[in-house]
């Protein structure tokens, strides 16, 4: 699994360092501009927002990029190379998924890296570090960035397998046709039914865990302590039962599309 | 002699259409096969289901005694008829990809043979054309020292020269501990080469045997066979 990331990372490593510098350029260019039109004012919600929609812009050709990746293994003369090294259809679909998600974090960390070291330079002011730690621990604990970073991954993962599952579906079900876009129906349809039933399992069941103190609550304890003020970190409560619903889920349409790539694709 | 390729009642349906209409054939270990049909014939759908790549309606199709999976995989040295390398590669990233993937790969035979098809590692694979892309595969390929070469069409498309040049390569590379199923529609080419012969017509195995047996038998060669069998 490991041989085939790495051929996964060399075959893409371009494309992302070419995003990379774009959007680097475009930040720097944006910040720039900003800092000389209006010097010393309050312009930070405009470059933030500039910010924002490159982020936005790259995030989605970066995804693109990826999710084209995977289906270029399904309908290009490249999967007769991928399909037949000596791999299973998880194997495959684990090493996509990890080079993906690297390749988000590395893009996202870069990016935010770097508008803050930008905004540092071009406006300048006096930071003390720990007392800067020291405001965002008031506003947010380590557990609870921890907890983000995790949830970020997951949705991330969930994302990506469901897109897989889609394309790898569509292949099956429609063997000699490419049908542009059709996989984006099956995984609209299959994101709602997911949700659906995430919605029902979560009402059936309405336990949550508080993800600060890791106690189980009831909904009703839950709106109580929002009412009086008790609970601050009730964005941090998860419903346990919708949880373990879409984990399953999750695996399940992961080793789905282990098993269609490995057992039912017709190249 | 133990087979090497054991496939028993096996068929591929294409909704209605049926590609391979439930054909038994048992390749014994150490043998060249040529696989000949014209165009439609089905050869490329029975070495599709052999690599994986396709799935029998019904049937069974066995390669060393395995269902065809993830072993069989690495045990079979795959040429398809198509440029199958990714697109980003250079010649020696495609070399490094078999070193890595295939234990039986074998660096020295695959500079002898890149060699002598004069090629260069550092050449990037999207520059190549159609006769060198099928000479690179091939000297991939013949690299292994792989239990069972399956080879389609190795000398479709190419010049008469990169012909000769593909042909030699196999012959000179082939380890007669392995066996070899090469399918092809250009018999006169490859006849020499061929030990034991299938014919396949509309997806039905119509005639099959040694060759030498058939040429003694119809004092004919198998290219004139192929004629006879096809033109009916």
């Amino acid at each position: 699994m490991i041989k085939y990331m790495k051929y996964e990372i060399k075959g893409t490593y371009k494309y992302i360092l070419g995003i990379l510098a774009l959007v680097l350029i475009l930040i720097t260019g944006i910040y720039t501009y900003i800092s000389r039109a209006n010097r010393g004012s309050h312009i930070g919600t405009i470059f933030i927002g500039l910010s924002v929609l490159v982020l936005f812009g790259t995030a989605l050709a970066t995804f693109l990029y990826i999710v084209g990746s995977f289906r270029k293994e399904l309908y290009d003369d490249r999967g007769y190379l991928t399909f037949t090294l000596p791999l299973t259809g998880n194997q495959i679909v684990g090493s996509k998924l990890i080079v993906a998600l690297l390749w988000f974090a590395i893009l996202g960390t870069a990016i935010a890296m770097y508008n803050i070291v930008m905004a540092l330079i071009l406006n300048p002011v006096e930071v003390n570090l720990s007392e800067l730690l020291s405001m965002v621990s008031h506003i947010i604990s380590m557990k609870e960035i921890v907890v983000i970073i995790l949830g970020l991954i997951f949705n991330g993962v969930n994302m990506l397998v469901l897109i897989y599952f889609s394309m790898a579906l569509s292949r099956v079900t429609f063997r000699n046709k490419r049908i542009g876009g059709l996989w984006f129906v099956i995984f609209l349809i299959l994101s709602g039914v997911i949700a659906y039933g995430q919605y029902n399992v979560g009402e059936l069941l309405p336990y949550y865990v508080d993800l600060n103190t890791f106690n189980i609550e009831s909904m009703n304890t839950l709106r109580h302590q929002l009412n009086m003020g008790i609970n601050t970190g009730i964005m941090m409560s998860t419903n346990i039962a919708a949880s373990i619903y879409s984990i399953a889920i999750t695996v399940i349409l992961f080793i789905g599309t282990g098993y269609l790539i490995e057992k039912k694709i017709d190249l | 002699m133990k087979n090497i390729v054991e496939i028993k009642d096996l068929t591929k349906k294409y909704f209605n259409k049926k590609a391979l209409d439930n054909i038994t054939l048992n390749i014994e270990e150490g043998k060249v096969v040529g696989i000949l049909g014209p165009n439609g014939s089905g050869k490329t759908t029975l070495i599709k289901i052999l690599t994986g790549l396709l799935r029998q309606t019904s049937g069974e199709a066995f390669i060393d005694e395995q269902k065809v999976g993830v072993y069989t995989k690495s045990i079979v040295s795959y040429l398809p008829d198509r440029n199958f390398l990714y697109k980003w590669m250079t010649i020696e990233d495609a070399f490094n990809l078999f070193k890595d993937f295939y234990s039986d790969f074998d660096e020295n035979k695959f500079e002898e043979i890149l060699n002598f098809m004069e090629l260069e590692k550092s050449v990037k694979i999207e520059t190549l054309s159609k006769g060198m892309h099928e000479k690179l595969n091939l000297t991939l390929v013949l690299s292994r020292n792989a239990k069972l070469y399956i080879l389609d069409e190795p000398i479709a498309g190419v010049d008469p020269v990169a012909r000769d040049q593909i042909l030699d390569a196999i012959i000179n590379n082939y380890n007669d501990k392995s066996s070899m199923l090469i399918t092809t529609h250009l018999v006169r080419d490859m006849e020499n080469m061929l030990e034991d012969v299938v014919f396949l017509k509309d997806g039905n195995i119509v005639l099959t045997g040694n060759a030498e047996s058939l040429r003694e038998e119809k004092g004919k060669q198998i290219d004139d066979i192929y004629k006879e069998v096809f033109s009916q």
